[in-house]
C-alpha cells in the first residue's frame, strides 16, 4: 500500500481550539479523523494566550491537555506542517491533496531533546512571541508544542551542520523535500481561524512605528507564564510601565480599515488583561479608552464591573491619534465624550485592542462561499450555523465569524455534530 | 428653560448638502483629530450631535462651522465614514441661509432652478441695462469710454455697492443677534469689542488659523496638499482684494482707452491679480473634478458656481484687455459686456447669499468667538481672585 495515501472519515483543517475540539468530538464517536495543521505544532492562537475570560483560567492549562488528547487519540491522525492543496470529488468522496512541508528533521527519530536548538548559532525574531524575542533557526516551536519535534527554518539556516553533529538521534536531514499525501474522506470541517488586524494599519496610531505601542496579542505574550520576558515590560526600552492604556476598537468598527464589524472579543480581552496587569504591576495605572463596552456573554458584565471595582479607569472616547514624546512615551489625543473636551494624555505604554479578520480564504481550494468580510458563510446561519454551501463541508470557529474561545468550542462541537450526521447519511451507518 | 427639538433638522441639513450624518455613533474621533480643537471650542462632533437630535436653536447660534478650514482629517479618519467635514460645510450653508434676512439664500441653496435662474436673469439684466444706457460703438478704433462712459459705470458701481451694503449689513446684524444674543446673559463691555477689533481684519486677510491645520496635517510633508490649498487660498484672497481696491479707487485705470507702459501699476498689478485668480479658480475646479483631497470629494452646486463665476469674470477680463490692446473695437465691447454680466451676479448673489459670504462671516466668527472668550475671562477673573484669597 502506498504510504502517501490515507483513507479516513473526516478531515479537520486547522489545529486551533476549534479544530481540535471538532476532531476530538468526531473521534470520540468512533470516526477516523485526520487533522491538518499548517504550522509545526497544533494549538493555534489559544496556546499563545495568557488566561481566558471571564474565569481567568490559565490558557495553557486548558489547551495543552487538549493538544495531548488530539495527539494521542487512537482515531486521530495529526498532520502538522501540512497544507491542503486541492479538494476533488471522486465517487462521492472528497479527495484532498495535502502538501507535507519538510522539517529537515526526521519525525520518527527526533525526540525533542533540543540539543540542536542549543548549538544553533542563528537567532531570528520569534513569530510565536510576536517578534519580542528571538528563536533559533532550528528549534522546537515552543515549550509545550505538540508534537515535540524540532523544525529547521531553511530560509535562515547557514548549513553549518552544528545541529546535525549535536543530534544524539541523528535526526537532522538537510536533504528532506516536500511530498504530497492523498487523503480520501467523506466530510470536511474547516477551522482555519483568524488573524488580528495589523498593528500598522492606522497611520493615526503611528503605523506601527511607535516604540511602546503594542497590540493585544503581544500583551497576551507579555502576560503569559511562558512569555518573552516572564513579566510585563515595555518593549521600547525594557522599562516597567507605570501607566498602561488600552485603545479599544483599534482594528474593528472602523470603515477606514474595511472592518466595520465588532470583533466581539476585544472588550473582554482588554478587561481581562487589565485585571492581570493590575495583579502583575499593582502600582500601575490602567486606563481603557472605549466607544462602548460590549460585555455580552454569560458572566461578562459581572467581569466588567469587577474590573471597575478594581480601580481600572474606563474613559468613553475613541482615541483619534497616538504620538510619542521625547522619552518614547505614547501620547493619546481623545475627546472625553462625557465632558465634551479634548485632552492629550501621556502613558508609558499603549495596547491597541486589535480586532479579528479571517486568516485564510478557502474559496479557491474548497469552493465554499465567503461573506462580505471574508469569513466563511453559512447559507442558513440561524438554522445550521456550521454548514457551508457545499454538502459535506462544515466550518467552525473564528473562520466563520469573530468569536471568543467559549463560542468557538460550542461552534466546534456543532460542526462535529453536523459532520457526524453527514457521515451517517453518506456511509449508511457502517 | 427647555430646548425645542426639531426632528426635521437632519432632513433640512441634507438639502444643504449634508451626507452621512445619521451614520455617526458619536465616538469623538473627529473632534480629537481636529487640529483646531482647543479648550474653547471642540468640533465637529458637537455639530453632528445638534443635527442628530434636532437642536436647531443651538446650531443657529453656533460659530463653529465658520472656524473650520476643512483640512478633511475628520472625514478621512472617521470610523463610520460619516463625513463630519461635510456636516460642517452643510452647516455653513445652512447658517448663511439663517443669517440672510431676505430668505433668498435658502432658495439658492436648496433649489438649482432658483440658483441658476437668478444668475442668468441678473446677467441678462446687466446686458439689457448696458443696451439701454450705453453710448455708441465706435468701430474705427477702440473707444471704450464712449461705449460705456465712466460716470455712468461709476454710478452703476455705487448703486451695486449700495445694494450689497443693504444685503450684507442686514445679514451681519442678524448674525450678531443670533450669535451674541444681546440682552440675554451678562452684557459684554464695548471695550472688549474694540480691543478685539483687529482680529477679523488680520484673520480675514491672512487666514492665520489655517496654519494650525497645515502644521498638524496627518501626512505632514513639505508641500502637503493642505499647504497647497492654504497658499492657493491666500493668493486668491490677495488677488481679489487687490482687484477690489483697484476697481474702487482706480477705476479710471481700467475703464480707459489709454495704453499704459508695461511698468505702470495698472499693468503689473492687474496681471498679478489675474494670474492668481486664474490659478485659484482653476485649482478649485480641477480639484473638485479630480476629488483627490477630502475637501473636494463632495461638491454642492454652490461650490461649483463660485469658482466658475470667478473664472469667467477673469477670462472675460483678460479677453477684453487683449482685444483692446490689439485695437479690435467690437470684440472689446462685447467681452466688456460679458465681463459685466458675470461680475454682477458674482458680487450681488455670491457675496450676500452664496459661498463667497464666508469672506466676512468667517472673520466675524473669529471676532465674535474672541469677544466671547475675552468676556468669559473677565467674568471668571474676580471669581478666581476670590478663590485664591480664601
Amino acid at each position: 500500500m502506498d504510504i502517501n495515501k490515507i483513507k479516513a472519515d473526516a478531515l479537520v483543517v486547522g489545529g486551533g481550539i476549534a479544530g481540535m475540539q471538532s476532531a476530538l468530538d468526531l473521534a470520540d464517536q468512533g470516526y477516523q479523523v485526520v487533522l491538518v495543521e499548517k504550522d509545526p505544532s497544533i494549538g493555534g492562537k489559544m496556546i499563545q494566550l495568557s488566561k481566558v475570560f471571564p474565569t481567568l483560567d490559565c490558557c495553557s492549562c486548558i489547551t495543552t491537555p487538549k493538544m495531548s488528547a488530539v495527539a494521542n487519540h487512537a482515531n486521530i491522525q495529526t498532520l502538522t506542517y501540512c497544507e491542503v492543496q486541492s479538494i476533488d470529488n471522486a465517487d462521492g468522496h472528497f479527495v484532498a491533496q495535502i502538501l507535507k512541508k519538510p522539517r529537515y528533521v526526521d519525525e520518527d527519530d527526533c525526540t525533542g531533546c533540543r540539543q540542536c536548538e542549543y548549538v544553533c548559532p542563528i537567532d531570528v525574531p520569534s513569530v510565536f512571541d510576536l517578534n519580542m524575542t528571538a528563536r533559533r533557526a532550528i528549534r522546537v516551536p515552543f515549550s509545550t508544542a505538540v508534537p515535540q519535534l524540532a523544525v529547521l527554518d531553511i530560509e535562515n539556516c547557514i548549513l553549518c551542520g552544528k545541529c546535525a553533529r549535536a543530534c544524539p538521534a541523528d535526526a537532522v536531514d538537510f536533504t528532506q523535500t516536500a511530498y504530497e499525501i492523498e487523503l480520501e474522506v467523506d466530510a470536511i470541517v474547516l477551522a482555519t481561524g483568524f488573524e488580528t488586524t495589523p498593528i500598522d494599519a492606522k497611520k493615526e496610531y503611528g503605523a506601527g512605528n511607535l516604540h511602546n505601542v503594542i497590540d493585544g496579542l503581544m500583551m497576551e505574550r507579555l502576560l503569559a507564564p511562558t512569555g518573552p520576558y516572564a513579566r510585563v515590560l515595555r518593549p521600547g526600552d525594557g522599562k516597567e510601565p507605570e501607566s498602561i492604556a488600552y485603545v479599544q476598537c483599534a482594528g474593528s468598527r472602523d470603515e477606514t480599515l474595511g472592518v466595520e464589524y465588532c470583533s466581539r472579543v476585544c472588550c473582554m480581552y482588554a478587561i481581562k488583561q487589565a485585571m492581570l496587569i493590575a495583579g502583575a504591576l499593582p502600582m500601575a495605572d490602567i486606563t481603557l479608552y472605549y466607544m462602548d463596552i460590549r460585555a455580552f456573554g454569560k458572566g461578562y458584565d459581572q467581569f466588567y464591573q469587577n474590573a471597575q471595582a478594581m480601580g481600572i479607569e474606563f474613559v468613553k472616547g475613541k482615541v483619534a491619534k497616538i504620538t510619542e514624546d521625547e522619552n518614547q512615551n505614547p501620547v493619546v489625543r481623545v475627546e472625553l465624550i462625557d465632558e465634551g473636551q479634548v485632552v492629550e494624555r501621556t502613558h508609558d505604554m499603549i495596547v491597541l485592542s486589535v480586532g479579528m479578520v479571517p486568516q485564510y480564504n478557502p474559496g479557491s481550494v474548497y469552493s465554499v462561499g465567503v461573506g462580505e468580510y471574508g469569513f466563511i458563510k453559512s447559507p442558513a446561519p440561524n438554522i445550521s450555523s456550521t454548514e457551508t454551501n457545499r454538502s459535506g463541508i462544515f466550518a467552525t470557529g473564528a473562520a466563520t465569524a469573530p468569536m471568543d474561545i467559549v463560542d468557538s468550542i460550542a461552534s466546534a462541537s456543532a460542526a462535529a455534530s453536523g459532520a457526524a450526521a453527514h457521515l451517517e447519511a453518506v456511509q449508511g451507518g457502517n | 428653560m427647555g430646548t425645542r427639538i426639531e426632528p426635521g433638522l437632519l432632513y433640512e441639513l441634507k438639502k444643504y448638502g449634508a451626507v452621512g450624518v445619521e451614520k455617526c455613533f458619536n465616538c469623538g474621533n473627529c473632534t480629537a483629530i481636529c487640529p483646531l480643537t482647543s479648550d474653547n471650542y471642540a468640533f465637529p462632533r458637537n455639530m453632528i450631535r445638534m443635527v442628530q437630535i434636532g437642536n436647531k436653536e443651538q446650531l443657529s447660534q453656533s460659530l463653529d462651522p465658520w472656524l473650520c478650514y476643512y483640512c478633511g482629517d475628520c472625514s478621512a479618519t472617521c470610523p463610520r465614514e460619516a463625513e463630519p467635514g461635510e456636516t460642517m460645510m452643510a452647516a455653513r450653508r445652512w447658517l448663511t441661509a439663517q443669517y440672510d434676512w431676505t430668505g433668498l439664500a435658502s432658495k439658492f441653496y436648496t433649489s438649482k432652478a432658483w440658483e441658476f435662474g437668478s444668475m442668468i436673469l441678473l446677467g441678462l439684466l446687466v446686458v439689457v441695462i448696458v443696451a439701454l444706457f450705453s453710448g455708441p460703438m465706435v468701430t474705427e478704433q477702440v473707444e471704450l469710454n464712449t461705449f460705456a462712459p465712466i460716470h455712468i459705470v461709476h454710478l452703476a458701481d455705487w448703486i451695486m455697492a449700495g445694494i450689497l451694503l443693504v444685503f450684507v449689513g442686514g445679514n451681519i446684524l442678524k448674525m450678531y443677534l443670533s450669535v451674541m444674543q444681546p440682552g440675554k446673559g451678562p452684557s459684554i463691555p464695548l471695550s472688549v469689542y474694540i480691543f478685539e477689533a483687529w482680529k477679523p481684519i488680520y484673520h480675514g486677510l491672512l487666514q492665520k488659523q489655517w496654519d494650525v491645520c497645515v502644521e498638524e496635517d496627518v501626512d505632514n510633508k513639505e508641500l502637503s496638499q493642505e499647504r497647497i490649498a492654504r497658499i492657493t487660498h491666500l493668493l486668491l484672497v490677495s488677488g481679489y482684494g487687490l482687484m477690489l481696491v483697484l476697481i474702487i479707487f482706480f477705476l479710471q485705470w481700467f475703464q480707459t482707452d489709454n495704453i499704459y507702459p508695461f511698468y505702470h501699476p495698472q499693468r503689473w498689478l492687474g496681471y498679478y491679480a489675474t494670474v492668481v485668480l486664474l490659478w485659484g479658480a482653476g485649482y478649485a475646479l480641477w480639484g473638485r473634478m479630480k476629488k483627490e483631497i477630502q475637501a473636494h470629494r463632495f461638491s454642492h452646486a454652490s461650490d461649483w458656481i463660485f469658482p466658475v463665476l470667478l473664472l469667467m469674470v477673469t477670462l472675460t477680463g483678460i479677453l477684453q484687455h487683449i482685444f483692446r490692446y490689439l485695437g479690435m473695437p467690437l470684440p472689446t465691447y462685447y467681452t466688456y459686456v460679458l465681463h459685466l454680466a458675470f461680475t454682477a451676479p458674482m458680487l450681488i448673489l455670491e457675496v450676500p447669499f452664496g459661498k463667497w459670504a464666508h469672506l466676512y462671516y468667517r472673520p466675524l466668527a473669529i471676532y465674535f468667538q474672541a469677544v466671547k472668550e475675552k468676556a468669559k475671562e473677565y467674568k471668571e477673573a474676580p471669581a478666581g481672585a476670590l478663590a485664591s484669597a480664601e
